[in-house]
């Protein structure tokens, strides 16, 4: 048999990848309330091998629910960067999309893609555990046509991310 | 509950307001304040400070600070208030008397720009990181203002980046 060409292999690789997410929430806001019914029987997220994960080294997707103040940014950009490669970001809620509720909060950041890539937003406030099923769904289908380039857009835009994030974080 | 109230307006350069059965305030001037805690914590025995916050009254040109003192016998609290100048705001520390009150003024101290005498922790940074603007908890502040300095809005024409 012939050697897999490049593209080949990115292919099945995708389509391997996809099918084993593994997930770490920063549950920085009230988002975090519709994860267990995702994650437990009665929407059972693991049918499409999701996992809730620990470690952002371990983890593929960085799931940010409600609203990122300065304080945190610094953190997500820290469980961020120790992930490793392929990564994807879901910015979970209207907070991280224009800031919400809290759009004229003095220590809230109003849009979170100007500080780190995301993939896929999840409009709502709250969104239920269907929206976040459908958006694991959606995610997957990036995924295995290479849509979800997130990480990849970092390092092209390395010093539009860093110029961004210097200029809040100071 | 009277008994205690009647102790209360008992100290003097005090003006007692009995709300309702389990709550009582009493205003007091600023100099006296301290004093005031002293004997509530030491002779009436009110071991707990619940909480300390600060409210602006800038149509009075004035902070209202308010230490809530929670009764533990007769279940009464007992809300301590002073009225202090708001263009020169400084209070005095009552860390020594409730310890609690040590990182409630080091946020009055961040929040509301309020300089607490003998608390060498007060105005250092707490909660806020790298905060360079006037303290954010004042009525004047304008927030709209800071976060069209500071931050990005999203518009709907925007595309993502």
């Amino acid at each position: 048999m012939d050697r897999l060409t490049e593209e080949q292999a990115k292919t099945i690789a995708n389509m391997l990848r996809k099918r084993s997410l593994w997930m770490i929430h920063y549950c920085t806001g009230c988002g975090a309330v519709e994860l267990p019914p995702t994650m437990t029987s009665r929407y059972d997220m693991s049918r499409f091998g999701l996992a809730p994960f620990v470690t952002p080294r371990q983890s593929d997707i960085l799931l940010v629910t409600g609203y990122v103040n300065i304080k945190t940014l610094k953190r997500i950009i820290t469980v961020y960067e120790q992930m490793l490669d392929p990564k994807y970001v879901i910015g979970f809620g209207s907070c991280p999309i224009n800031g919400g509720v809290y759009w004229d909060s003095y220590s809230v950041i109003k849009r979170l893609d100007r500080y780190i890539p995301v993939d896929l937003y999840i409009a709502g406030c709250m969104p239920r555990p269907e929206a976040i099923i459908t958006s694991f769904r959606t995610l997957m289908d990036m995924i295995d046509q290479g849509k979800a380039d997130g990480y990849k857009r970092y390092k092209r835009n390395l010093a539009y991310y860093k110029e961004n994030q210097r200029k809040v974080l100071g | 509950m009277m008994d205690l109230v009647e102790r209360i307006k008992g100290i003097d350069g005090v003006e007692v307001t009995v709300q309702r059965h389990n709550r009582v305030f009493v205003d007091v001037d600023k100099d006296r304040v301290i004093d005031t805690l002293y004997y509530m914590k030491n002779v009436l025995n009110i071991t707990q400070l619940s909480f300390m916050n600060v409210v602006d009254r800038i149509n009075e040109g004035k902070f209202e600070i308010f230490y809530v003192l929670y009764e533990r016998e007769e279940k009464i609290n007992v809300i301590v208030r002073v009225w202090i100048d708001r263009d020169n705001p400084v209070i005095d520390t009552a860390d020594k008397i409730y310890p609690p009150a040590h990182n409630w003024e080091r946020e009055v101290a961040e929040m509301f720009g309020i300089k607490v005498e003998g608390n060498e922790d007060a105005g250092k940074p707490f909660i806020l990181e790298n905060w360079k603007d006037m303290p954010p908890m004042r009525k004047d502040f304008d927030s709209v203002k800071y976060c069209n300095e500071h931050y990005v809005f999203r518009h709907s024409e925007d595309e993502n980046e």
